[in-house]
């Protein structure tokens, strides 16, 4: 009888330990995986932060570029367009988008919005009394600052999702991960064009080629 | 990817050839995968200075010059600003995106205030780029470093005179960062050195737990390394001393160690 009772005792302190190690790991790993989230949740607000900072540069780029003289409405009105539809693909700034649909989205919108802007700097070029302003050669500087910003910031969310996604897909955190609903996020592709900054780097001293009516138009008024 | 189907295929034929030829040659093969997918960038190992010239473009004199302003400014504004000269760029990517990736590998600035300066010059390339760290945009903002690239480097490049560029540069990146954060009189490198080594930590941790050990030994009646002294008995020799952190500094020559900061992508990057 006393035998039995060590037995049941010792077998209860067994399942104990093992409940206790199985907590234990639970515990860890939800901690884990909670933190790895936060981290890319926090990255994707840098991320949301660069790419407002480029949408808040436009106004004034659009301002300064029209007070040129006979300057080309089109590109204008694309960049404009460009910029209208990145604000109507709003994402919640505070939380990566888990729907990978979502961020498709709002990579096209935002990847429209660089190509707007890469066309109307080169456009730009050929207006030298445009170029040689001290305003539109700041406005340059800054976007080709934000759009360095823009990729480093897109590199550096890539990699935090992909270090959530390993933890979210490995054995055995991909049981409690699954257990409590941590899902992969979606992270952003490399589509060719869209994943190079345009090229807004041109030399101010060299005298544009009059290549447009308007630009000799614009030089002697 | 392609590439690496046909020894793939080879290998599958031969299966009944001897298995450690066949897993070197797997081996080898996933080495070269990774070889090829990283061979298009390389960044350079973390350096031992603050000025660095790869290139051999300024004199001697003038590199320890401007290694000992660098790290005297470090030491009055704990901002860390560093300087590398290439012979040319190992990367296919924009001159700015490679830059970047540099700075923050070398962890150029602090981890906490993140407030590094990179100016990294790529001769053959005919490139520079200036990296600021997320610390020190709000007042080295991108204008600025343009403006410093463009009106105070550039113009002694274009020349030759490099010596020239980058005296005038580092001024005036000093110029304008100075009073952003404030300097501890030491730099990262010379705090870190100062600070006890982890290893003395280690050798406390050792002796605590051998003591307890040998007290609960004897109290359990075990054996004992002594059974007529209390206290520590067991001191391992040849452990003398411990800690003590090595000298850095000797000579004069300024030792750069990076402090962990990172960069987003600020500054201004492009050809003179």
């Amino acid at each position: 009888m006393n035998k039995f009772a060590i037995g049941c005792g010792g077998l209860l302190v067994i399942v104990l330990f093992i409940v206790f190690v199985i907590g234990l790991f639970f515990w860890g790993t939800y901690n884990r995986l909670v933190g790895l989230q936060q981290g890319v949740d926090a990255q994707w607000a840098q991320v949301q932060t660069v790419y407002q900072r480029r949408a808040d540069l436009i106004p004034n780029l659009v301002n300064t570029v029209a007070g040129a003289a006979n300057f080309e409405k089109s590109t204008l009105t694309e960049v404009t367009n460009a910029r209208a539809s990145v604000g109507r693909v709003q994402l919640d700034p505070s939380k990566a988008p888990t729907d990978a649909k979502q961020l498709e989205e709002f990579q096209a919108a935002q990847g429209q919005l660089s190509n707007a802007l890469s066309r109307l700097l080169v456009v730009a070029e050929n207006y030298p009394q445009l170029t040689a302003t001290e305003n539109f050669r700041g406005l340059q500087a800054q976007l080709e600052g934000t759009e360095n910003r823009i990729s480093v910031e897109r590199n550096k969310f890539n990699t935090v999702v992909q270090e959530y996604n390993t933890a979210v897909r490995r054995f055995p955190t991909n049981m409690i991960a699954g257990m409590f609903g941590f899902a992969p996020r979606p992270f952003f592709s490399a589509q060719p064009g869209a994943e190079k900054a345009p090229t807004v780097n041109f030399n101010f001293g060299s005298p544009a080629p009059a290549a447009s009516p308007a630009a000799t138009a614009a030089a002697t008024p | 990817m392609m590439l690496y189907m046909a020894p793939k295929a080879h290998y599958f034929r031969h299966r009944s050839r001897d298995r450690s030829i066949h897993q070197v040659a797997v081996v080898l093969l996933f080495l070269l995968a990774a070889i090829s997918s990283h061979a298009a960038e390389v960044i350079p190992p973390k350096p031992a200075a603050y000025f660095n010239d790869y290139a051999g473009v300024v004199s001697k004199e003038a590199a320890n010059r401007f290694n000992a302003q660098l790290a005297q400014f470090e030491r009055e504004t704990s901002n860390q600003v560093l300087v590398a000269v290439f012979p040319k760029m190992q990367s296919d990517s924009d001159v700015a995106d490679y830059a970047q990736r540099i700075a923050e590998a070398w962890g150029v600035g602090s981890k906490a205030q993140r407030n590094g300066v990179a100016l990294f010059v790529f001769v053959a390339d005919r490139k520079a780029s200036i990296q600021v760290g997320y610390g020190l945009e709000g007042v080295l903002p991108d204008i600025t470093a343009f403006d410093i690239r463009q009106n105070h480097i550039n113009p002694h490049f274009r020349n030759g005179d490099y010596e020239g560029g980058f005296a005038e540069g580092i001024d005036s990146i000093f110029k304008v960062i100075r009073g952003e954060y404030k300097g501890s009189g030491k730099t990262h490198l010379e705090r870190r050195a100062n600070t006890p080594v982890p290893s003395f930590l280690v050798f406390v941790i050792f002796v605590v737990v051998l003591s307890i050990v040998s007290r609960l030994m004897r109290r359990l009646g075990g054996y004992s390394y002594s059974s007529h002294r209390r206290g520590p008995v067991f001191i391992p020799m040849g452990f003398g001393g411990g800690g003590g952190g090595s000298s850095s500094g000797g000579g004069g020559f300024s030792g750069f160690s990076g402090g962990g900061g990172s960069f987003g992508g600020g500054g201004s990057s492009g050809s003179w």
